[in-house]
């Protein structure tokens, strides 16, 4: 079986949003969508304060909330972990978001350019990658990983079937691969360093890793 | 040590969602009080007309808000585990039923009035309940006080509508009542789940959560007082009990839906720095 | 290496260089001719440090092409009247007509001499920071240099906004234009405000990421809790300016707490000046016969020349030297018999020796036991004695650096801060070794490529320097420039750069109020300016603008309006970022943390075709030297390497001919060609067709290239550590010239110019400005200073919606940082605007409260409230600008390097929200 996560090393996170950019310009999301983002977190009272930069998203859940609410089927969820969007079936309620204990989902409901009035040329160029009235959110960059391993490429080794934001990342924080597969780069981090997930509470069993400290756990 | 809060009010839902609640909440209350009126005695069509016109307003309301209105039949491809589906699946049967009753006088379809606006109303709380993003209504006791509120509010405007009876009033008392002991357990809940501040605030500290409030209290004192014939004003009892029950939805729905907003459950290591664990 | 080429979906290789951390390669993907997304250039993997992923800035370069406020066509001004208030009245016009009228002018300026009565360049330019534009303006650095004397001293912030203490004492004492650990093997940093994952790139970002993992600690020094604060082990909050302090405690701590023994005696011995025996008047005794420096030969019993064969110096002591003499300023020689000698090493301890943590303790407001750990720390984790082979050679392994930020090392105190930095260095042999305290490029010695071939055998045992003369008969009376960089600052020397890197805050003030008996600089009859906006990132802008309103004629590069343009006659659209060709080195030692295992060259492209009528610069560039009657000459630069090599070399000749217009492709495939075959031999040679296909050429550079140390060895030399006799000269000299002129608002810094840096309060210098100022300091209790954010640090992407975008992702992006408490005693919440204001200047924005803030102190982060630049006028963002002075009170904020520091004591409080008209004319900020 296949399990595609995403580890996030909060030790190398700088909070730069460089994936945040780049999944920007991959998926050509309109402003103020940003389906990978970098959250500036503090903790603690001056002068005993940390500042954590934690990437997020969509989680990807073994058990997805959203898929649950979903009155449209358009929330679906593959075998290897990935859950989608069928923007097709999708009526853009907003349940999914409002179930979704990761703040993951976006919807848009007019078309909004970033220089405000005009489309620019690449906006022009991507207009059919708009998506308004329905909810959105993080892939894993699905078309990539789908396209890339129909070459023979590897999730997470081969940038081709990459996120766009592992592979943008600047400071080697965010990886992703196959945690089905013991010898992959994402298992290896996973068995060898601490780690969370966020809101474990829920149950949903999120597909991302948040690695705090070497050794196992 | 403790993390920054991230709680964030939800943009998802408006007031128009909100209506939902409210027409449904009442519409459905409305017509479980007229079903009983009915078993009772003659009774008007107004108020089943009314709870059905109650439903389907609030349902068209949410209809406004979908990004893919004309994609909305989509909403009945779930039943497996949307309570929204599920909660769209019985407004046709419903819908039908009262007009059944309404139009046709087949009075064979008031219990099946009832048990659909029931099981309306029971969706419709599961539906909030199921919001797992929103710890205000994710918290388990949300499911009994928005059955309660719904049957006091439609009770309420049973009185509105279709005029008092010792019965009714008595009933109603009885709603308002055990809308007093959800809203104390939901509280009492929230409080547990350490649910944000920002939502504690809206519902238990906020001008206008105090005036409904306020009213609901006002609605039992005023039931209590038409009961005991001291004077009737069951009209206002139940004016002050319905939209009461609305402003606190509308409250639920939209200012105190706060997200639980991301968390992380230890601060990392960097280099030969000190890992510090959250506190939850 | 290949191009992803597809039929209408391509993928083109290219580089980021907006900020001086690049460059960083990337890749553009281009569907039907649009440019769509930024992506990493993996082919790069394995080769730049950061496996070719560039920095978030880079991925706004889509948008940078694409933004519909662009400038495309070249246009002119019908208002003559200049100022924020005027309407400039630009109307298009044709690149002739521009041309022309430029031309026309070049031609004028050049009949009748470049240099105006007042021996100023009629010519100035400014370009952004850190010689970034450079990669973006092709060719025009030839034009530039076949022009002659142009002043570059009216810069966008050099010398208040950058390290600039750094860049001069660094390149003095180990060729460090810029200093960084060498993070990579270091294991332990004390960094004082630098803020390296911030502004150090993409290879700080993942070299310091690797580290982290690898068990670095590192101690950060800062106000507040700054991003890279965030990411290291320990976060010491300090109060503004007092670093210095913190760093004298360190020193005191190591010299006279820990054991001799922990110090690396050898490398204080052999490889600085610590045995240097100094004399009562304080300058070296020497030789009486070659006038070298004399050291205590212990074996001996006497004092030798310290280059001596065989020597083994004494490190401490005071001794009586039988016959020496002294070299004082303007050439004076004093002649001592039985004279006492103390060595440099023990004038030093003696110095330090009142420097406790404890004296530090309530300067800098931070515990004692915190210094003293941190010292002790640091000289823990040095590795004293151990060694590490760096490609075959054997060198020192010792793996603590002390890194500084901006405003730590700019303005007053910035002298002790890089002088004990450097001294915490040699303390322990770690200065320009691995794991280290490391220079990483050269701009005041040549040459630019190669810090190492800088290094040439100097006076007195050092590196030869050359200092801008203050001697008498030789001193630059007159300056050369508007900023008087060779009058007044003999450290910056006179390159190519000296003039940027000299005090360019002076040339605007001078030019608006000139001191006493101090002629007021003429206004320049062109300035050229270029990715530059000094109206909103210099000092007290609003003044500074006012300055800018009165030159008589500006061309400005204009990308889109901005506040700086605003004032131009002339704009000219440059074919931007992925619009236009230009070939760059990559990789060795560059700027910040660029240290590479290889070297080579890059490409830039037209990724798409330019817009409007924007035009390649190396097309401009040609078409100013046709004008200015300079082809041959402009020609003949790019030949001799004004376009980044000399396209003629061993083997190879690529020379263009030099007496016609060449085509900017042809020009182009000439350095690449050159390039590739100087790296690679002739047989190597690339053009440009190649360079569009695979983007970059690289060859391995070796990693012992990094550091300064072998070269050091291998010439015999020793680090001008820990005693400044040459600067304490040099000081004297250069006050007796300027009281000679009758001139004497220089007196405070000329203070600098002493040996050994003591303590003096630095914070209070601010304070005494507000008194200066007619003001009470008590009105202004809170210190103000700024900080960058990755999205912006010089990226000149104001403009770029997405940027902002993310950035708000940061806490503190366009706002003002105050600490919780400080909040909560004003009753500011977080969000609730606020103004801060100085005696010069007030500045409104929302607050955002933190807990990693000292209480003390508040942070404006950027450099905004434009008033003119599309999208950036609508953001209302707050900015320190406004609040620091540029007029003569800025003098005595002005240290002997020329250099200020972005601090001023503030008030602070909670103000209404602007109205939404007031907020819609960007008016709030």
């Amino acid at each position: 079986m296949t399990r595609y996560i995403m580890v996030a090393d909060l030790r190398r996170c700088v909070g730069c949003q460089t994936c945040t950019s780049s999944c920007k310009e991959t998926n050509a999301t309109p402003p103020g969508v940003q389906w990978r983002r970098v959250l500036d977190i503090e903790a603690g009272e001056y002068p005993l304060v940390r500042r954590v930069f934690v990437p997020t998203g969509c989680q990807h859940c073994d058990d997805p909330p959203c898929m649950e609410v979903c009155p449209s089927t358009a929330t679906g969820q593959r075998k290897d972990g990935i859950v989608t969007i069928d923007y097709d079936l999708c009526i853009g309620c907003s349940y999914c978001a409002l179930a979704c204990p990761y703040e993951a989902r976006y919807k848009v409901d007019d078309v909004e350019y970033v220089y405000g009035a005009a489309a620019t040329a690449t906006e022009v160029a991507r207009r059919d990658q708009q998506k308004i009235g329905i909810v959105t959110k993080c892939t894993f960059c699905v078309d990539r990983i789908d396209a890339g391993t129909k070459a023979g490429k590897v999730p997470g080794v081969d940038p081709e079937a990459t996120p766009a934001c592992v592979n943008s990342c600047i400071s080697g924080a965010l990886r992703f691969g196959d945690i089905d597969n013991p010898d992959s780069a994402v298992s290896k981090l996973v068995a060898e360093n601490k780690w969370f997930r966020m809101h474990e509470d829920e149950g949903t069993g999120p597909g991302f890793y948040y690695l705090w400290d070497k050794g196992a756990l | 040590m403790k993390q920054m809060n991230t709680s964030r009010r939800q943009r998802s839902w408006d007031l128009r969602a909100a209506a939902n609640f409210i027409g449904g909440g009442t519409g459905t209350g409305l017509l479980m009080a007229s079903v009983v009126a009915a078993a009772f005695g003659p009774t008007t069509p107004v108020t089943m007309a009314a709870g059905a016109v109650f439903v389907m307003l609030g349902l068209s309301m949410v209809w406004l808000e979908i990004g893919k209105p004309w994609r909305a039949l989509h909403v009945f491809f779930h039943p497996q585990t949307s309570w929204m589906t599920r909660e769209g699946i019985i407004a046709g049967p419903l819908v039908a039923a009262v007009g059944a009753w309404v139009v046709l006088g087949l009075s064979a379809a008031l219990p099946l009035v009832f048990v659909l606006a029931a099981g309306f109303l029971f969706c419709q709380a599961r539906m909030l309940r199921a919001s797992r993003g929103i710890p205000a209504w994710k918290q388990a006791e949300v499911v009994p006080f928005l059955i309660a509120t719904g049957v006091a509010e439609g009770t309420g405007m049973m009185a509105v509508l279709g005029g008092s009876s010792p019965a009714l009033v008595g009933f109603a008392l009885a709603a308002g009542l055990a809308r007093e002991a959800a809203w104390w357990a939901y509280g009492r809940g929230l409080a547990r789940s350490h649910a944000p501040k920002a939502s504690m605030d809206v519902l238990m500290k906020s001008a206008p959560a105090m005036a409904c409030r306020a009213a609901q209290v006002a609605a039992l004192v005023l039931w209590l007082a038409t009961l005991s014939g001291v004077t009737d004003v069951a009209l206002l009892a139940g004016l002050l009990a319905a939209v009461s029950g609305w402003g606190i939805k509308a409250l639920l729905i939209t200012r105190a839906a706060f997200t639980r907003g991301p968390a992380i459950a230890m601060c990392p290591v960097r280099g030969r720095g000190i890992g510090l664990p959250i506190e939850a | 290496m290949s191009g992803h080429t597809g039929a209408a979906k391509k993928s083109v290789p290219t580089y980021c260089y907006n900020c001086v951390s690049g460059p960083d390669l990337m890749r553009v993907t281009v569907e039907d001719g649009v440019a769509t997304t930024v992506e990493p250039n993996h082919d790069a993997a394995g080769i730049h440090p950061a496996d070719g992923r560039p920095c978030v800035k880079a991925y706004g370069l889509v948008q940078k092409t694409y933004n519909p406020h662009r400038v495309l066509t070249p246009m002119k001004r019908t208002n003559p009247n200049k100022g924020q208030n005027e309407d400039p009245g630009f109307v298009p016009i044709s690149w002739d007509e521009a041309m022309d009228q430029i031309g026309a002018k070049l031609r004028d300026i050049r009949a009748r001499g470049v240099l105006d009565d007042a021996g100023l360049p009629r010519v100035a330019a400014t370009f952004g920071m850190g010689g970034t534009p450079a990669s973006y303006m092709g060719t025009m650095p030839a034009f530039l240099a076949a022009w002659g004397a142009i002043d570059y001293s009216m810069g966008s912030g050099q010398g208040v906004k950058c390290t600039h203490s750094e860049h001069l004492y660094g390149e003095l004492w180990h060729r460090a234009f810029t200093v960084s650990a060498d993070t990579v093997n270091t294991r332990y940093i004390v960094s004082f405000g630098a803020n390296v994952e911030i502004s150090g790139g993409v290879c700080a970002v993942r070299r310091h990421a690797d580290a982290r993992i690898r068990g670095i600690k590192r101690v950060y020094v800062e106000p507040h809790l700054s991003v890279t604060g965030a990411c290291s082990s320990e976060w010491v909050p300090i109060k503004p300016k007092t670093d210095p302090a913190f760093m004298l405690a360190m020193i005191n701590t190591i010299l006279h707490e820990a054991p001799r023994d922990a110090l690396d005696i050898p490398f204080l011995r052999d490889r600085t000046a610590s045995p240097y025996l100094v004399g009562p008047d304080g300058y070296y005794l020497r030789d009486v016969d070659g006038g070298k420096p004399l050291v205590w030969d212990e074996a001996g019993g006497r004092a030798v020349p310290h280059d001596t064969a065989g020597v083994v110096p004494a490190l401490e002591g005071t001794f009586t030297v039988a016959l020496a003499e002294c070299h004082g300023p303007d050439g004076e020689v004093f002649r001592h018999e039985g004279v006492a000698g103390r060595t440099a090493f023990s004038v030093m301890a003696d110095e330090m020796k009142d420097y406790t943590p404890e004296w530090a303790a309530d300067i800098c407001d931070v515990p004692a036991a915190t210094m003293r750990r941190v010292a002790l720390e640091y000289l823990e984790n040095a590795c004293v004695g151990e060694t590490i082979e760096v490609n075959g050679r054997t060198l020192p392994f010792r793996p603590v650096a002390v890194t500084l930020g901006k405003t730590v090392n700019n303005g007053w105190g910035a002298y002790e801060c890089c002088w004990a930095r450097t001294v915490l260095a040699v303390l322990v042999g770690a200065l320009e070794v691995p794991g280290g305290t490391l220079g990483t490029t050269v701009r005041i010695n040549r040459p630019h490529d190669n810090r190492l071939k800088s290094v040439k055998p100097g006076p007195d045992g050092f590196m030869d320097t050359t200092f801008n003369p203050t001697d008498r008969g030789n001193w630059s009376e007159r300056p050369t420039g508007r900023n008087a960089h060779r009058t007044l600052v003999p450290i910056v020397g006179n390159g190519p750069w000296s003039q940027a890197l000299g005090p360019t805050h002076l040339a605007w003030m001078f030019m608006n109020e000139a001191p006493a008996d101090w002629p007021k600089p003429t206004l320049p009859e062109i300035w050229f300016a270029y990715r530059t906006n000094p109206a909103i990132s210099f000092w007290e802008i609003a003044r500074l603008s006012e300055t800018m309103a009165k030159m008589p004629f500006i061309v400005a590069f204009a990308y889109t309006m901005d506040e700086t343009n605003h004032m131009a006659d002339i704009l000219l659209p440059e074919a931007t970022d992925l619009e236009s060709t230009q070939l760059i080195r990559i990789g060795g030692n560059k700027f910040v943390e660029q240290h590479w295992d290889h070297i080579g060259v890059a490409l830039r492209q037209p990724v798409v075709e330019p817009l409007g009528e924007s035009r390649d610069f190396t097309w401009i560039a040609t078409e100013l030297a046709r004008q200015a009657g300079l082809l041959e000459t402009y020609n003949q630069r790019i030949n001799s390497g004004a376009a980044l090599v000399p396209l003629k070399g061993e083997g190879y000749d690529f020379s263009l001919p030099t007496d016609r217009v060449n085509e900017i492709d042809a020009v182009w495939d000439a350095v690449c060609k050159a390039a590739t075959a100087m790296l690679a031999g002739p047989a190597e040679a690339k053009g440009l067709d190649w360079f569009k296909d695979n983007g970059f050429f690289v060859v391995p550079h070796k990693r012992v290239d990094w550091y300064l140390y072998p070269t050091m060895v291998d010439q015999g030399l020793r680090f001008e550590l820990p005693y400044q006799e040459r600067l304490f000269k040099v000081g004297k000299e250069l006050g007796r010239r300027l009281h000679e002129k009758g001139i004497h608002w220089w007196d405070n810094q000329l203070g600098e110019y002493c040996p050994i840096p003591e303590w003096h309060d630095v914070p209070g210098r601010w304070t005494q400005s507000i008194i200066d100022a007619g003001a009470n300091p008590d009105d202004y209790p809170l210190w103000g200073i700024t900080t960058k954010s990755m999205q912006y640090a010089a990226g000149n992407n104001i403009g770029i919606p997405l940027m902002d975008e993310v950035g708000r992702n940061m806490r503190g992006h366009g706002a003002v940082v105050i600490n919780t408490s400080t909040a909560r005693a004003l009753g500011i919440s977080d969000n609730d605007w606020v103004e801060v204001a100085s005696p010069f200047g007030s500045t409104r924005g929302q607050a955002a409260v933190m807990q990693g803030c000292r209480p003390d102190t508040v942070v404006i982060p950027g450099q905004f409230s434009h008033w003119k630049t599309p999208f950036a006028k609508d953001l209302n963002y707050p900015t320190l600008n406004k609040l620091t002075p540029l007029s003569n009170a800025t003098l005595a904020l002005t240290d002997a390097t020329g250099s200020g520091s972005d601090v001023v004591r503030v008030s602070l409080r909670r103000i209404e929200a602007p109205s939404a008209e007031t907020l819609a004319v960007g008016g709030a900020a």
